[in-house]
């Protein structure tokens, strides 16, 4: 399963997501990119990923935490890990953004944090074990 | 502690007065009692024909009755809080049957001309100034009438006529028909003037008490709404978002005004329409019919012009926008202000009574005082906000790229990318710790800039210092390994624990450590150590052997972006912030930091903070301080 895994980044920054495109097809992930949440959630209608990689911040402050929940509330799409890049990773994964606080602790649902900048080895260590975990 | 206005009406109506002299007259009564019995005494031995037995009856009479009343009086003491009215007959009994006792010895002691007549006047007195006007001149009347009934039967023989007191014994005493009259009618006039004076002076006296009353009241209703609009100032101060604070506002407001309902109105962009953005005591069905457009009312126009609007009965007013919401809503009058600081208006601030004509000039005063208040408050916040808004923003600006850039960097390095030259490598791997340094001065400058705005939110909790040392130790070893220095972590057992905010003291932590190894040679050791002083306080040291700073440079150490000469010439990179850092961090936690250096020898920092107890006392004291000072 690990190999030719479908990985979906979700992020806004072009050139942060062709480098983790890189670094992950370098190990044949198959990747999709997707710019915003709005995009992201449709790409995984299509066809659900193995794995979700999503920026905190986009169009909104809370943009990929608000996909990460409506994930979560979805029988279909709640199996899916999410690994979370963010500036900020003991922050995020302590409080996470101020509009979540009052949530914090009830089913969280991010599986792992990872932090800018993306070091490719921590990147492909957190993805290798979450999906080796899954399946 | 009684209330002002409850001691005046008390003070004013002579109630406490009545309930103490009640005890005042019969400790009098028994002095009266005595001299009388002294009196009688000397009488007979001065005068035979002096009628001292019935003198003696009348003295036992009143020592008998003073008993009764003495008895009473401590029962009346003991059921504390009776009713002043069972006081008031008190009195009247005994001011009767003092008078009584009085007629006796007038009559005993020459009737109209008798020298003890003029005791009368006290009882006028006293009933003027502890019971009612009335009671004062009935008082006078029954004595009048006793005293000259007594005299004009004295006169026409049907009653035995006793010489006055004084009267030598050998002068036949038989008193002119002519003398009685002028003699009464000047009586007369002493007792009433007595109790005309006592009677006006006692109701002057009331009336200004009553005024002194009514503006007690005032200023203690005043004293209430300022107590109150403090607490509200108080708690809108704490408020951390608009919304609270907005919403504490309208609560506060309508609860210290005393009304249905009150409102919070706020401007759009555009200035031509106001949107609730707050409400107290209206219903959702009033707030249905949405923002008010400022061009279609007239009372809303006026107030973001400036003017203040006080519609005594609204259903006599137009320029309202929805005259039957307001109706149905149950809304009678309104009082509406602007949201003003420095002249700039940004919204409006009504509070609805149902009762019509509610409003007096001082409470419309008072609103404005609240309104200001809360506008400033508005303000205030919203300019924090911003600032904050604004340093978060850049703080993402400003990283995002820099981080991308960092990732792109480390993937070339790695070679993700495809093989590298070993002097691509090498300038990559410079660029990276440039890139690097660049990142933690923004990271520094933006938590200094958040720290300093005020907006910071701390999150003071119990922590323990050791766990969070022991979490940095693996990284800072595997630095002090890559360049060759010794390092040695001490930490005590059973340490106090402190109060403090963890960023605050991670931010210590890493920032000394960090100083420590960058300006230690390799070959140097680092001491890092965690143990609690003779004081209980937690003390942080760390002792390098590094370059030591310049004593010229120690009283510039704490200054932003200040660096020795020889930190220059040792590390190129340093944001000069880090010590800044460390020292905000230490005095925030009330802590105290202690650098002792020698050039090209090294460095020892001390910090001390506070342990738990401490913490709370000084944060106590600091409160207690703030209150003061407002």
């Amino acid at each position: 399963m690990a190999k030719n895994a479908d990985i979906l980044i979700v992020d806004d920054d072009k050139d942060l997501v062709s480098t983790m495109r890189v670094v992950l097809e370098s190990r044949s992930y198959q990747v999709r990119t997707a710019a915003n949440g709005k995009e992201g959630y449709a790409r995984i209608q299509e066809k659900p990923p193995d794995l979700l990689i999503l920026d905190v911040m986009m169009d909104t402050a809370t943009e990929g935490f608000d996909l990460a929940y409506k994930l979560r509330n979805q029988e279909a799409y709640k199996g899916i890990p999410i690994v979370m890049v963010t500036s900020f990773p003991q922050k995020m994964a302590e409080e996470g953004p101020e509009r979540f606080q009052h949530i914090l602790g009830e089913n969280w649902p991010v599986t792992q944090f990872i932090e800018k900048p993306v070091n490719p080895e921590d990147l492909l260590d957190a993805v290798d074990t979450l999906l080796t975990r899954s399946s | 502690m009684q209330l002002g206005h409850a001691l005046i009406k008390e003070q004013l109506f002579f109630r406490k007065e009545l309930m103490e002299r009640v005890d005042w007259f019969i400790r009098l009564r028994w002095l009266f009692a005595a001299a009388g019995f002294a009196a009688v005494t000397v009488l007979a031995a001065t005068n035979p024909d002096a009628p001292v037995l019935p003198m003696t009856a009348v003295f036992c009479c009143i020592f008998c009755y003073n008993g009764f009343f003495w008895l009473i009086s401590r029962q009346l003491r003991r059921s504390d809080g009776r009713a002043v009215e069972v006081h008031i007959r008190f009195a009247h009994v005994q001011i009767s049957l003092d008078l009584a006792a009085l007629f006796l010895i007038i009559y005993l002691t020459g009737g109209l001309f008798s020298p003890v007549a003029v005791f009368a006047v006290f009882h006028i007195i006293i009933a003027g100034i502890l019971l009612s006007p009335a009671s004062c001149y009935t008082y006078g009347g029954i004595i009048l009438a006793v005293v000259g009934s007594m005299a004009f039967l004295q006169k026409s023989g049907l009653l035995p006529v006793h010489p006055p007191l004084f009267h030598p014994a050998s002068d036949l005493y038989e008193p002119n028909a002519f003398q009685w009259f002028p003699f009464f009618v000047l009586y007369a006039a002493a007792l009433s003037i007595t109790a005309a004076l006592t009677t006006s002076i006692k109701t002057s006296l009331q009336k200004k008490g009553r005024e002194l009353l009514h503006v007690s009241k005032e200023l203690e209703e005043n004293n209430c709404k300022l107590t109150a609009l403090y607490e509200m100032v108080k708690v809108m101060g704490s408020c951390s978002g608009l919304q609270l604070l907005m919403d504490s506002a309208t609560r506060s407001t309508a609860k210290i005004m005393g009304v249905k309902g009150c409102s919070i109105k706020l401007l759009d962009d555009s200035g031509q329409q106001l949107r609730f953005a707050s409400t107290y005591g209206l219903s959702g069905d009033y707030l249905a019919k949405g923002g008010v457009d400022v061009c279609k009312s007239a009372v809303n126009r006026s107030v973001i012009e400036g003017a203040c609007h006080a519609v005594g009965n609204i259903h006599e007013s137009d320029g309202f926008q929805y005259p039957e919401e307001i109706a149905k809503e149950g809304i009678s009058s309104m009082v509406c202000l602007p949201l003003r600081v420095e002249g700039s208006i940004f919204g409006v601030f009504c509070v609805y009574s149902d009762v019509i004509h509610f409003f007096k000039h001082e409470d419309i005063r008072f609103f404005e005082l609240i309104s200001d208040l809360t506008a400033l408050a508005i303000e205030n916040l919203r300019s924090e906000l911003n600032k904050t808004w604004f340093l978060q923003k850049a703080a993402h600006q400003l990283r995002s790229p820099l981080d991308t850039a960092h990732s792109i960097i480390k993937t070339l390095v790695e070679e993700y990318l495809g093989p590298l030259a070993a002097p691509q490598k090498e300038t990559l791997n410079r660029l990276e710790k440039r890139i690097g340094f660049l990142r933690k001065m923004i990271s520094d400058l933006l938590d200094l800039g958040i720290r300093r705005s005020g907006s910071e939110k701390k999150q003071i909790v119990e922590m323990d210092c050791a766990d969070l040392l022991t979490a940095i130790v693996p990284q800072i070893r595997i630095q002090a390994q890559q360049k060759g220095i010794e390092l040695e972590v001490a930490v005590a057992e059973q340490l106090p624990k402190i109060h403090a905010d963890r960023k605050m003291v991670d931010d210590i932590f890493v920032n000394l450590i960090s100083n420590a190894l960058k300006y230690t040679p390799a070959g140097g050791k680092v001491s890092v150590s965690l143990a609690a002083d003779e004081r209980g306080r937690l003390r942080f040291r760390i002792t390098d052997t590094g370059i030591g700073i310049p004593p010229e440079h120690l009283p510039r150490l704490f200054v932003e972006f200040s660096r020795a000469a020889n930190a220059k010439a040792f590390a190129e990179e340093g944001s000069g912030l880090g010590m800044v850092i460390v020292k905000e961090s230490v005095d925030r936690l009330k802590g105290s930091i202690h650098v002792s250096s020698k050039e090209a020898e090294g460095t020892t920092v001390t910090v001390l903070l506070p342990a738990e107890s401490e913490f709370q006392k000084s944060a106590h004291l600091l409160d207690t301080v703030s209150i003061d000072r407002l």
